[in-house]
């Protein structure tokens, strides 16, 4: 396996576009864990995007901020500048070791349906910049996703940019999760929540939650049932009980079916409860 | 081209090293076999137990996920780094021996890094805080009780350390005050 | 010596092998690098049972950095290995797959990846057979036969007195089937060995091990050359809780045989899968008890049905089918006893030794049987367990008695007393419900009826006063090197950083026997003591000479040899041992501590089985989250008889670990097989317990002084295994009020479980 350190955007692009089944790697965190599974044909070169400025940090734009997906984990998970879903989904990620390697491009790109980033940005309708030699295309990421482990991007394309529009950086938002243990847990289910309040009153909702089905699940209808409920007194029984009919979790090696469909309920509970403020 | 080896230079223990090595090994691999540093374990090979932890620039990091091009530049510590040159013992050290915490020793290069790391950021912390910084090093052997109070062993022996080093510089200070104006006396 | 003070055996030091591990400086297998050296990696079955027409390694033999492919046929030896005769486990699978993970050759190349990516190319032509994956599919009417016996592994029998009087006599009797799945020991340091060739003819393996006698017996003749050519040193190792024998000696000897046809040092090394697939795991069982008790708690008659689930290969399932046996009845006087105990094989990855032994799955269904007895009877759970408890003087399940340290009523009262100090538990509030469980243990110490129980121990005095010391039995991570120190330290008097612990070569130590069964301290610390006291007579023989005093009026210690009358007289040790050894004075001597003979009747298991037993009490408070299955443990106590804690520091952190294995077995871990394969063999899906997971475990003692074991001891490696597994069971039912029959009891169990209740009304 050749291995290509690039300094800048052209350069990986270049590197991708050149060599059939050449893959981009940053952190290298689920890498080593797909070659090592054998899950993963060993790709012919990687390409090491982690060092390249440009896919660094966290910049505003003119209609929100963008977030460079090299950024780490361990990054994004003490910003004080994102939402904080996706700071608390950040935090959920394996452990320190992890977050300190692992990158939120590396997270979005592997697609896991666990993955912890995801149901938040889902939640955020953040917006994903793909580029290769032939120029670049933006994907919203309800449309990123397309099955376990499978997103959009093309061979020679690289995400470089995540973007997250200034509607959804202001309210308020809240992620929860839940493994077989408390340390170092791979999500069984996870759950993501974002609230537009105003004078107490939800305007807006976004609800995402992971794990349940192939992809990161936007539940609209749950979404629908919160918009014009005022947050005191809010019962959220109803929009649980939505919530659980519009998922589709699997029985596998992590949990069952049956028991993913009874902890997406207290995981929204918590998310939403927080979200509101409550 | 296949097999092709780079040079990678980075500081290792403090010291500046440079080797000859393919970007696509493991740095676990190449601490360990190209450099003999076999402090550095390995027990998963996926990130999921610690034993391989190093600090990168600082930062806790598994060994066994770290590609050697990442190496290029940075700062690495394993665990031969963390006692003296005259080989004494650092306090985290000490502490995992006075408490205990340490059994078939596996997981205890990891821990004592991680334990460093946390100690840098954090030299107060309470048991939430040393159980998050070690919440990736895993242990079979004591069920953590005794590593959690080695932690908060070596907090403390760093403050009392630190507020006997003060107390130290302030005597000095004293004494160097007496001296001038003893000096002082005398010339006047 | 008695009714002394003493001043070094019941301290709590520090491990006298600490700082190289807290430094990295210690050598573990892996870490050993020979000029020349190689490595080997194995190819593996990929299916559960098969018949083998063929295995073509010559793709992997041309492979890039490829020297060598061997398969069973290039074995010199007979390719066997196993813990009791007839061996019945290949090392290379010539004729029959029986398990997915199964090894069918060995590849040697220059570097691990090579050797990694010419097994891939190793091709096996099998014919598939259906595999046999339960208990009841190998006990079924015609079922294929995994081995030529039969699919029955081993069965054994106990008879005590007349169970159909005992329940007959009964006013209520209680009866449950209990379960426990497959646990993976999860050391931290995969299994790995070192086998380097020397110029004289012998072979030396460096093996990641408990049982170094073990693997030089196999690996020499599966070499086909004398035990006496052979040597083991065990190296620094990373955990073993009784999960490395058995693969110690499978790659200890593909090591040793490559080696020896490259005449080049080979490392073999397992990844974690490998570890998790490759070597044996802790039998699965399903228990059924049935107790006859009268109404006012006193138990009558105990029947009880042991099967537990082998594997492909019988390993030590002998031994836990008959300390299953002799357990499972628990701590307890009960008069009428009937079980019956029986392994089966299945086309899975074998079990074997791990901690506990049989122990933690019997000790979970008795344990939630007494608790339901209780229940029923609307007794206290301790005081029914206190009622019907040993002492010293009554017939235990084999009918054995001992006169002292029976001290499963002292822990009993020790946790009652912490108990009634307690501020109740919570109410059930909606959300929250509160438990608390207790659960009471015994756990044989030292082989028992298993086999021999011989350890060889030798100390070695230097002209400088210094001590060297061997021991037959390993030290794991649990403190055993310590201990050993801290004795031969006590009885001459030499300090702790003067008494140096060697590593365990069998060139050097007696052959021993395996490190197991808790037996370290008992039987391995009497014979350090043995051979310690003998080394003593020379120095307190020469000393008195130098004070011109009688023997008695001499003492050692701190590193003196003192008169008992002026302790202000006193000559260094090194003055004593340089005249001692000038004088003629012996200053070496190696010793030999046998067990008690274990003798009984193998129809009815009635007689003298283990020298002792070691008991316990636990008591575990949960706080259960309705919502998610989700369970936090509030308060452990864990007390158990040790007899004499020699280091209480290492016995604490025996207690804790053991405890926490305990949980994760009851709680978090379960070896998942789909179709044979195992599908979670990584430390992610097989959840073991990270520290967030940890115990807020206080180990308590009581010493009731074991007359078999070093200044009273008994070994505590094993026992809080069952304690804590069987408490938390019945800790998580006093909370949901739902009794649990099958470990582990995860979230998922829990949450599915209260919802299914809910819906009941």
């Amino acid at each position: 396996m050749e291995y290509r350190v690039a300094t800048t955007v052209e350069e990986a692009l270049e590197a991708l576009g050149g060599r059939d089944g050449s893959r981009p790697v940053a952190g290298g965190t689920d890498l080593a864990v797909v070659l090592a599974d054998g899950l993963g044909a060993v790709p012919p070169l990687l390409v090491d995007v982690a060092g390249i400025p440009a896919l660094q940090g966290v910049r505003r734009t003119a209609d929100g901020i963008a977030i460079g997906p090299a950024t780490t984990i361990a990054e994004i998970a003490t910003r004080s500048d994102l939402p904080a879903c996706l700071c608390q989904g950040a935090r959920a990620i394996g452990s320190p070791q992890i977050r300190n390697l692992a990158t939120i491009g590396g997270n979005v790109c592997n697609a896991s349906p666990c993955g912890d980033t995801l149901s938040p940005l889902v939640a955020l309708e953040a917006a994903f910049v793909l580029a290769s030699r032939s120029g670049t295309r933006t994907v919203p990421a309800e449309l990123f996703f397309v099955g376990p482990k499978k997103t959009v991007l093309g061979p020679g394309e690289l995400l470089v940019e995540i973007r997250i529009a200034s509607a959804r950086l202001a309210g308020r938002s809240a992620f929860r999760m839940i493994g077989k243990r408390n340390g170092q847990a791979i999500s069984q289910v996870n759950a993501a929540v974002w609230l537009a309040l105003e004078g107490g009153v939800i305007r807006e909702a976004r609800v995402a939650v992971g794990s349940v089905a192939p992809v990161p699940l936007r539940l609209k209808g749950a979404e629908a049932l919160l918009v014009g409920k005022t947050v005191r007194g809010l019962d959220v029984e109803p929009v649980l009980a939505r919530a659980a009919a519009e998922i589709a979790p699997i029985s596998d090696v992590r949990a069952s079916l049956e028991y993913r469909r009874l902890v997406t309920g207290s995981l929204l509970r918590d998310a939403l409860l927080e979200a509101a403020g409550i | 081209m296949k097999d092709e080896t780079m040079r990678i230079e980075f500081t290792c223990n403090g010291k500046l090293t440079s080797v000859e090595a393919r970007l696509d090994m493991r740095a676990l691999d190449l601490l360990r076999d190209l450099l003999g540093l076999t402090g550095t374990k390995e027990g998963c090979g996926r990130g999921e137990c610690g034993a391989c932890t190093i600090l990168l620039d600082d930062e806790p990091v598994n060994a066994c996920l770290l590609y050697a091009a990442k190496l290029q530049g940075r700062r690495v510590q394993t665990i031969e780094g963390v006692a003296g040159a005259d080989g004494s013992l650092d306090a985290v050290q000490e502490a995992f021996l006075e408490e205990g915490a340490v059994q078939c020793g596996y997981c205890t290069p990891g821990m004592v890094l991680s334990a460093r790391a946390l100690l840098r950021k954090n030299p107060k912390p309470d048991v939430p805080a040393i159980e998050e910084a070690l919440s990736g090093n895993f242990c079979r052997c004591t069920g953590y009780g005794k590593i959690v109070r080695a932690v908060q062993s070596a907090a403390g022996a760093a403050q009392r350390a630190e507020g006997a080093v003060q107390r130290a510089e302030g005597a000095v200070q004293r004494a160097e005050g007496a001296v001038q104006r003893a000096a002082g006396k005398a010339s006047s | 010596m008695s009714g002394e003070t003493l001043r070094v055996v019941g301290q709590r030091v520090r491990k006298v092998d600490g700082i190289e591990l807290v430094t990295g400086r210690a050598k573990f297998a892996g870490d050993l690098v020979f000029p020349g050296m190689v490595y080997g990696y194995a190819a593996r079955a990929s299916v559960p049972a098969a018949r083998i027409k063929g295995i073509d390694v010559s793709a992997a033999e041309m492979s890039d950095g490829v020297l060598l492919a061997l398969r069973g046929g290039d074995i010199p030896g007979p390719n066997i290995i196993g813990i009791l005769p007839p061996f019945d486990q290949p090392i290379l699978a010539t004729e029959v797959i029986r398990y997915v993970g199964e090894s069918i050759a060995l590849v040697v190349a220059e570097s691990r990846e090579a050797a990694r990516r010419a097994a891939r190319l190793v091709k096996a032509d099998l014919e598939p057979l259906a595999p046999i994956l339960t208990i009841d599919e190998a006990l079924a009417e015609g079922a294929r036969a995994i081995h030529p016996k039969g699919n029955v592994t081993c069965a054994n029998r106990l008879v005590k007195g007349d169970v159909e009087q005992g329940f007959a006599g009964a006013d209520v009797v209680v009866e449950g089937t209990y379960e426990t799945s497959h646990q993976e020991h999860g050391y931290l340091e995969p299994e790995a060995v070192c086998a380097v060739p020397s110029a004289d003819g012998r072979m030396t393996v460096y093996a990641s091990c408990q049982s170094p006698f073990h693997l030089r017996g196999h690996i020499a003749a599966n070499l086909g050359v004398p035990a006496s050519s052979v040597r083991v040193v065990q190296a620094y190792t990373g955990g073993s809780f009784g999960g490395k024998d058995d693969v110690a000696t499978e790659i200890g000897s593909l090591a040793a045989v490559a080696a020896r046809r490259l005449d080049r040092p080979v490392r073999i090394a397992h990844e974690r899968e490998e570890s998790i697939i490759g070597s044996n795991l802790r039998h699965a069982s399903r228990i059924h008890v049935a107790t006859a008790a009268k109404k006012d708690g006193t138990i009558l008659a105990r029947r009880i049905r042991v099967l537990l689930d082998g594997g492909a290969y019988a390993s030590e399932s002998p031994f836990v089918t008959v300390k299953a046996l002799v357990h499972v009845a628990g701590p307890y006087r009960v008069p009428n006893l009937l079980v019956e105990s029986t392994s089966v094989y299945t086309n899975k990855t074998y079990s074997g030794a791990c901690r506990g032994f049989g122990v933690p799955q019997s000790t979970f269904a008795s344990e939630s049987n007494i608790d339901e007895l209780a229940r029923k009877l609307g007794i206290d759970p301790l005081a029914l367990r206190r009622k019907n408890a040993l002492k010293a003087g009554d017939a235990n399940a084999t009918g054995q008695t001992y006169p002292a340290s029976v001290g499963i009523v002292q822990t009993i009262d020790a946790i009652e007393a912490r108990r009634g100090a307690l501020p109740p538990l919570p109410g059930n509030d909606g959300r929250w419900r509160y438990g608390r469980g207790v659960a009471c243990l015994l756990q044989g110490i030292s082989n028992g009826a298993e086999g021999v129980d011989v350890v060889g121990a030798s100390v070695q005095v230097s002209q400088d006063g210094s001590a060297l010391v061997g021991v037959g039995l390993t030290d794991i991570g649990q403190g055993a090197r310590t201990v050993s120190a801290q004795i031969v330290s006590e009885i001459l008097g030499i300090p702790l950083p003067r008494v140096t612990v060697r590593s365990v070569d069998t060139d050097s130590v007696h052959d021993s026997g395996p490190t197991v069964a808790s037996r370290n301290t008992t039987v391995g610390g009497q014979a350090v003591k043995m051979a310690a006291m003998e080394v003593r007579k020379s120095l307190v023989g020469m000393a008195a000479r130098m004070f011109k005093v009688e023997g008695p009026l001499v003492d050692l210690r701190d590193g003196f040899a003192v008169l008992t009358v002026d302790a202000a007289a006193r000559i260094p040790l090194s003055d004593v041992a340089t005249a001692a050894y000038w004088t003629g004075y012996p200053l070496m001597n190696l010793a030999f501590s046998k067990a008690p003979d274990a003798s009984f009747d193998h129809e009815t298991h009635q007689g003298s089985v283990y020298i002792a037993y070691n008991y316990g009490t636990h008591l575990l408070d949960v706080r259960v989250d309705t919502r998610t299955g989700a369970v936090e443990v509030l308060r452990h106590l864990a007390c158990h008889d040790v007899g004499k804690a020699i280091n209480p520091l290492g016995l604490e952190g025996q207690i804790e670990g053991g405890s926490l294995f305990g949980f994760g077995l009851a709680h978090l871990e379960e070896v998942l097989f789909r179709d044979g394969r195992i599908v979670n063999a990584n430390f992610a899906d097989y959840a073991l317990p990270s520290i967030k997971d940890r115990l807020p475990t206080e180990a308590m003692t009581v010493e009731d002084p074991n007359p078999t074991g070093p200044y009273g001891a008994k070994g505590v490696g094993e026992p809080p295994v069952a304690g804590a597994a069987a408490a938390f069971a019945n800790a998580v039912a006093d909370a949901t009020g739902i009794r649990f029959h099958r470990l582990p009891i995860s979230r998922q169990e829990i949450l599915l479980a209260l919802k299914a209740n809910e819906g009941k009304g």
